[in-house]
């Protein structure tokens, strides 16, 4: 399979500076830093209501910060709305699996091609030749995603709501591999799977960086952040309480201490 | 000063008729975020209950049946009941079954509801109007107030009963723990339900009093302006529902404010416009489109996320519905799945047929009425753009229709034959050329009207397109110069080819037929492509498909751009068909009912809206072979009102649900992978 990006570079490719999130009176993030490297696969954990989602939703454009800027692939994009985010090269798939209802697998997944179409109405209506070739490529492009993901071509024609959660979860992460972005978002991508979708997904997770795209996950199961990230942003409370590799972050007592419940 | 005295004095009564009726709205709104248009129908039916009731002897489905005869309080009192009852009983069939389903499944059902009670009314109080008796208050000398001012006895009554219903009511949600229950409903459903909160007899109270002050709003209206009559409840219920959203939807007090400010401004602006009368009711329209532009949460309202519902009609089943009716549904559903696995030549064979019906059908009576199916099924698939595929309502559809009516008829006869004395047939290519161009202008309407709506959540947008679409009415009524008003516009020519005369019901068909091929062809093609997955993803989970890089604003816009071009471009053949158009061709029913074809054919699919057309247009015709439809012609409409709720209940998707439309180009598929699936 050809890599779905170009060549890194050294600088971070998402940047989050001093990222402050208030809900009336509820600071549900407080002045985060961090960022994500070209090659990670960059674990974002912390106990429950510490604000992962909220940062995530800020990273996808879902929410306007109130303070604080983000530099993605060295432009700033704070101000863009969520297609803006997603045509930048964020795509992300959701905590409870949004696919589309009464779309086939193969629809679901081509909505996510959306950003790469550019025929105009009359093309479409006349089915110009350039409006099919694109059409055909695209196609082509989802059976491979597909593929990759560990579907078969047989589900294409499903209806992707009838899928097993675990295959709808794949759909998903087709879906969103198919803008040929450069970050990932995944949110708690392994939440509900028995060990062995488990360690398929981590792996699929591992193959994606293999294209050349970075990727952002949020997971509860820190046997398998352990093993997968090799970049971990802890968040408490709204706030960074620890960032490295795994198992500085992991031995932190900080970190022990906020999921453990222990006194500091 | 007097004549300002006096207007304003005016609009507080009108206002306050207003405001009672706006806290129906606000009220149900509250508590379960349903638009419930039947309210309309509950205030006319206010009216007629207390009507009846105070008269000795009322004719009701054409027998003379004695009457109490109560006096107006009596009377007023036994109908705000009834009609309590009978909102109760409405919410309990038709929205209880919706309370969790897609927002536009309630939505609909409650315009069906509307549409039910309407025809009832007329089938059983007749067309015409039943005069108010009157009390023995209204015979007293009126009030003076400055030497100028004059306010009948009635008129004080109005407004003391509307402060002091209003004073209560707030009391009453303040104090009561019924009260308590309905805030804590209102805050947030689920959470009441947990802590013991009998939310389904919450909502009931909710619907049985705001059903009372739509009752208590009708008959004062009644009794003030003298009159009842069956459709008496549709504009004020718009302007209830415009007061509402004014104030802020789900605010009492806002709408007490709003009614208030419809009332003063409509007075005002009849007494200081030039000919304002005409245009009063365009005046609150404007302001409601204004307003939700500016500021869509209302005066008092708090601002809501622009959280649309996911889900749509389509994406579930119906989880009700008793098994013989389901197994009739699956073999709607076997047949039309096995036409649908045919594709194109199931295309092809409907052509052929249609083809072969236009060459057999001998009689020019029925030729015109498939004539008329074929110009309804286009004109709803046109609606099925918007509603089916992009999954917003639209009740301002037919002003694009009416825009390309009024387009071509303008130009050939009050422009080239008026004015230029320049003879139809010599330009009949003026008509191949309307066609696009009036297409073109109404997509650039729907431009418009879509710009300021995009903000919206899915039912302020419904009530956004329905005040466009009243505009674009009240315009064709008043412009006399543009439109020559409600005589409408005559001696539209038919279709000419080359100089031949397509005049003939047979070659009007043939005419519409090919107009239709080509209407499915292009939605088809655009549907089939990214712009229709982009649509379907709208219309399934509007926030997914932002995330997934969809511009939702713009492909929203594109979807009223594409229906509005349909609805221009049929409305010019349509024109040349009738050769006569006048307002009432473009009535808010006549949206209602083009939405009830495609809901009844199937949202999101092709030949819906034609099935929908078909079977409601040939049973208009065919029904009223029967003695009973000729005594009573308005229960065919309650007939598929009552169709339209039970599909809403029990098959959202429609009868041809299983043709679902594939979204991509057809022949665009790798081989192997045809064989793979």
């Amino acid at each position: 399979m050809k890599p779905l990006t170009g060549a890194p570079s050294p600088a971070p490719l998402l940047e989050a500076r001093a990222i402050t999130v208030r809900f009336g009176g509820l600071e549900a993030v407080g002045g985060l830093d961090m960022a994500v490297a070209r090659d990670a696969i960059h674990g974002l954990i912390g106990p429950n209501g510490a604000g992962k989602t909220t940062v995530l939703n800020v990273l996808t454009g879902f929410i306007r910060p109130t303070e604080g800027e983000l530099v993605f692939d060295g432009a700033e994009i704070g101000g863009l709305g969520v297609n803006g985010f997603a045509r930048r090269g964020l795509a992300r798939t959701f905590q409870n699996i949004r696919l589309f209802g009464a779309m086939t697998v193969l629809e679901s997944v081509l909505v996510g091609a959306h950003q790469r179409f550019s025929a105009n109405a009359l093309s479409l209506v006349f089915a110009r030749r350039s409006a099919r070739a694109a059409e055909a490529a695209m196609i082509a492009r989802a059976y491979e995603l597909l593929e990759f993901v560990g579907l078969g071509a047989d589900v294409a024609d499903r209806v992707a709501t009838t899928l097993s959660y675990g295959h709808q979860r794949r759909v998903e992460i087709a879906r969103a591999l198919i803008s040929a972005p450069k970050l990932l978002l995944l949110d708690e991508p392994l939440a509900g799977m028995n060990a062995v979708e488990k360690s398929e997904i981590a792996d699929l997770v591992r193959q994606v960086r293999a294209q050349g795209i970075a990727v952002l996950l949020i997971e509860h199961d820190m046997q398998v952040v352990r093993r997968l990230c090799d970049h971990l942003t802890v968040l408490e409370y709204g706030r960074k309480l620890a960032d490295g590799p795994p198992e500085d972050v992991l031995a932190d007592p900080a970190v022990q201490a906020a999921y453990l419940g222990r006194a500091r | 000063m007097d004549y300002l005295g006096q207007l304003l004095a005016n609009g507080l009564v009108l206002g306050a008729i207003y405001a009672l009726a706006a806290v129906a709205f606000t009220l149900v709104y509250g508590v379960v975020r349903l638009v419930n248009f039947a309210f309309g129908e509950l205030f006319m039916l206010g009216a007629f209950l207390t009507a009846s009731l105070m008269l000795p002897e009322v004719r009701l489905l054409g027998t003379i049946v004695p009457m109490p005869g109560f006096s107006l309080p009596v009377a007023a009192a036994g109908a705000i009941a009834l009609t309590a009852a009978l909102g109760v009983l409405v919410d309990r069939i038709a929205y209880r079954p919706l309370r969790n389903a897609p927002r536009l499944a309630p939505l609909i059902t409650s315009i069906a509801v509307s549409v039910v009670l309407q025809s009832l009314a007329q089938t059983v109080w007749g067309a015409e109007e039943l005069r108010f008796p009157e009390f023995h208050l209204a015979t007293l000398p009126p009030v003076v107030l400055f030497d100028s001012i004059y306010l009948s006895v009635m008129d004080l009554v109005v407004m003391a009963t509307a402060l002091a219903a209003m004073l209560g009511l707030s009391a009453f949600i303040a104090r009561s723990s019924l009260g308590r229950a309905m805030r804590a409903s209102a805050e947030d459903q689920m959470a009441a339900t947990l802590v013991g909160i009998p939310v389904n007899r919450v909502v009931a109270a909710a619907f049985a009093i705001g059903s009372g002050f739509a009752a208590l709003a009708g008959l004062l209206y009644a009794q003030t302006y003298g009159f009842a009559h069956s459709s008496m409840g549709f504009l004020p219920g718009l302007k209830a529902l415009t007061a509402a959203v004014l104030g802020g939807i789900g605010s009492i007090p806002g709408a007490a404010l709003g009614g208030l400010i419809l009332g003063l401004v409509e007075a005002l602006g009849s007494g200081y416009l030039p000919n304002g009368t005409a245009w009063k009711d365009a005046i609150s329209f404007v302001l409601l489109v204004g307003l939700l532009y500016l500021r869509p949460q209302g005066l008092l309202g708090k601002p809501e996320l622009n959280a649309a519902g996911r889900g749509s009609l389509l994406g579930g089943a119906s989880e009700f519905g008793a098994a013989w009716l389901r197994a009739a549904f699956a073999k709607v559903d076997g047949g039309l799945t096995r036409a649908a696995a045919a594709g194109p030549r199931a295309a092809l064979a409907l052509l052929a047929l249609a083809i072969l019906v236009g060459l057999v059908v001998p009689s020019d009576y029925w030729l015109r009425i498939l004539t008329m199916v074929v110009i309804y099924g286009m004109l709803a698939s046109g609606l099925n753009v918007i509603v089916g595929f992009a999954g917003l309502l639209d009740l301002g559809f037919v002003a694009f229709w009416a825009v390309g009516s009024y387009l071509t008829s303008i130009l050939f006869v009050l422009v080239l034959k008026d004015q230029f004395g320049v003879a139809p047939a010599d330009i009949w290519w003026l008509l191949y050329l309307n066609l696009p161009l009036a297409g073109l202008l109404a997509a650039g309407f729907a431009v418009l009207l879509g710009t300021p709506t995009l903000r919206l959540r899915g039912d302020y947008l419904a009530i956004m397109t329905l005040g466009f679409g009243e505009i674009v009415r009240v315009v064709a009524i008043n412009w006399m110069d543009l439109t020559n008003g409600p005589m409408g516009i005559r001696g539209i020519p038919a279709p000419n080819l080359f100089g031949i005369a397509l005049g003939s019901p047979r070659a009007q068909f043939f005419f519409a037929l090919a107009l239709a091929v080509l209407v499915v062809f292009a939605i088809a093609r655009l549907v089939r492509s990214y712009v229709g997955r982009a649509w379907v993803a709208i219309r399934e989970d509007e926030e997914a498909a932002e995330a997934m890089g969809v511009p939702t604003a713009r492909y929203k816009l594109y979807a009223y751009a594409a229906s509005g071009f349909v609805g221009g471009f049929v409305g010019v053949f349509y024109a040349h068909s009738q050769q006569y158009i006048s307002p009432l061709n473009f009535s808010l029913f006549e949206n209602i009912l083009l939405l009830m074809l495609v809901v009844l054919g199937g949202l999101g699919t092709f030949v819906g809206p034609f099935i929908g057309a078909l079977i409601w247009i040939v049973f208009l015709q065919l029904a009223l072979d029967l003695p009973f439809v000729q005594a009573y012609p308005e229960t065919r409409f309650a007939l598929l009102g009552v169709v339209l709720i039970v599909l809403m209940v029990f098959r959202p998707q429609g009868l041809a649900a299983s043709a679902r439309v594939a979204l991509t180009m057809p022949g665009a598929r790798p081989a192997n992978a045809k064989e793979a699936a």
